[in-house]
C-alpha cells in the first residue's frame, strides 16, 4: 500500500461523518459540511489518480474542484432566497 | 529523501483535512464551523499537490493538473465560504441590513 492509497483511505473515511452530519443538521450547517466534503472529495480524486497512476483521474479532480464550487454556490443562493 | 518529503506532505495535508472535519462537527454555530473549512481548503490542496509535483515533476501532466486543482481550490474556497456565511446571515436576520442602533437620549 503506497502512501497515496493510505491518504485516500483516510480522506474517504473522513467523508463519512460529514455525510451523516449534513443529513441530520440544520440546512446552513449541512451546507458547511457539504463545502468541506466537496474539497475532500476533490483531494481524494487527486490522491487516487497519483496512487493508480491513471491520468484521467486528474481530470476528475479538476472537474470536481469546479463543480463542487458551483454546487455549493447554488445551494447557498437557494438557501438565501427561497428556503 | 523525496519519499520522506512526500510522506510528510501527505500527512500534513490529510491532517489538515481531518482537523477541518473535527472542527465542523464540534463547532457551536455556522460561523464557527466556516472558520474550520479555511485550513482544510488551503493546507490540504497545497500539500497534496506539492507531493504529486515532487513525485512526477512540475511540468508533467500530473504535476500541472495537481497545481491547477490546488489553485482552483485556493481561489474558489473563500468565495464559497463567503456565500455560505451570507446565506446563513440572511436566513438568520431576514436581510443584509445591519441592526440599527438606538440613538442615546
Amino acid at each position: 500500500m503506497t502512501a497515496y492509497f493510505a491518504a485516500a483511505t483516510v480522506l474517504i473515511a473522513a467523508l463519512a461523518p460529514l455525510i451523516v452530519f449534513s443529513a441530520r443538521a440544520a440546512a446552513e450547517d449541512g451546507l458547511v459540511a457539504l463545502n468541506l466534503g466537496g474539497t475532500i472529495a476533490t483531494l481524494v480524486f487527486l490522491v487516487l489518480a497519483e496512487a493508480t497512476e491513471r491520468q484521467p483521474f486528474f481530470d476528475l479532480a479538476v472537474v470536481s474542484a469546479v463543480l463542487s464550487f458551483a454546487g455549493g454556490l447554488a445551494y447557498a443562493r437557494f438557501l438565501e432566497r427561497w428556503l | 529523501m523525496t519519499a520522506v518529503l512526500v510522506w510528510i506532505l501527505l500527512t500534513v495535508g490529510v491532517l489538515a483535512a481531518l482537523a477541518g472535519v473535527v472542527g465542523v462537527l464540534v463547532a457551536g454555530n455556522v460561523y464557527d464551523r466556516l472558520h474550520f473549512i479555511g485550513p482544510a481548503g488551503i493546507f490540504g490542496p497545497v500539500c497534496l499537490a506539492l507531493a504529486v509535483v515532487l513525485d512526477e515533476g512540475p511540468f508533467s501532466q500530473a504535476g500541472l493538473k495537481s497545481i491547477l486543482v490546488a489553485l482552483l481550490l485556493l481561489a474558489l474556497s473563500p468565495v464559497l465560504i463567503h456565500a455560505t456565511a451570507r446565506a446563513a446571515y440572511v436566513r438568520e436576520r431576514g436581510g443584509l441590513e445591519l441592526p440599527r442602533e438606538e440613538p442615546d437620549e
